[in-house]
């Protein structure tokens, strides 16, 4: 079973993920900002992650490019409410797999994930 | 403080609602006043920048916000979902500002919205901008919701 990182600074956003993606894979870790999310990935090395943008301490657009500098094989969604058509360019062109904009239905959450494995 | 920047948050604030809480949220009063101070005792703050910059303060009476709670973790009890009320109207708030960063960015521009700050019946002692704002109530069968917006164009 695939390994997932959940990162986001709202717990109630971590628990829906978790809920959902629990279905089909194995959650490892989570993180409440970029930060941590950079620790964590080092600690479990995680087969994806879902990387919320507006954090405080690191956001996860700097995560991102954090984490593609280290591991450029990194699995990244970005899974934000703030979707700009910039953000979302951004995003893609810095390396994230996909863009999910909040609020979100659990099948969108999945067919992403499973995209990165076809 | 132009009115159609709060008109994005008329449309956003019923559209979250609607897809994350299935709730029918419907407009009530929109007032102007001076600075976004809340009126009820659960108030959530989020900083804007860029193409529009100011504030946006969100605000419900306590057995609102709880209510708000178990319409997005139905299943949870009664003890979770009070420790949980912070993070669950923090969210609200979030997704609410994104979705109408999303139609005042429109193509051109960017605009980054802060994580949000959640303060729950204490009295609050915040220096909040002095800038024109509008207050936007609704309604709904949970209670009433308040979004003071306040913003200005770059």
């Amino acid at each position: 079973m695939k390994k997932g990182m959940i990162v986001d600074d709202a717990l109630v956003m971590r628990m829906r993920l978790k809920e959902i993606l629990s279905t089909r894979y194995n959650i490892v870790a989570e993180a409440e900002n970029g930060a941590q999310a950079v620790t964590n990935y080092k600690k479990f090395q995680p087969d994806f992650v879902t990387m919320d943008i507006t954090m405080a301490e690191m956001n996860g657009m700097e995560a991102l490019e954090n984490l593609l500098n280290e591991f450029p094989d990194a699995k990244i969604i970005m899974v934000s409410a703030v979707g700009q058509k910039q953000q979302v360019f951004e995003a893609l062109s810095k390396g994230a797999k996909d863009f999910i904009v909040k609020p979100f239905e659990p099948d969108r959450v999945l067919l992403a994930v499973g995209r990165l494995f076809e | 403080m132009r009115a159609e920047h709060a008109n994005p948050f008329i449309t956003a604030a019923v559209s979250t609602f609607a897809k994350e809480l299935n709730i029918n949220l419907k407009r009530d009063e929109l007032k102007v006043k001076e600075s976004p101070v809340p009126t009820k005792s659960v108030s959530i703050i989020i900083g804007v920048t860029g193409h529009v910059k100011g504030q946006v303060v969100y605000s419900m009476d306590e057995n609102v916000a709880y209510a708000v709670t178990k319409a997005m973790l139905p299943g949870k009890l009664p003890a979770e979902l009070k420790k949980l009320m912070s993070s669950a109207v923090s969210e609200l708030a979030n997704i609410i500002t994104g979705q109408a960063s999303i139609i005042l960015a429109g193509e051109k521009y960017k605009i980054d919205i802060t994580p949000p700050a959640v303060f729950i019946g204490a009295e609050l002692s915040i220096d909040f901008l002095s800038i024109q704002t509008i207050c936007l109530t609704f309604l709904s069968e949970i209670g009433a919701f308040e979004v003071n917006v306040a913003l200005t164009e770059e």
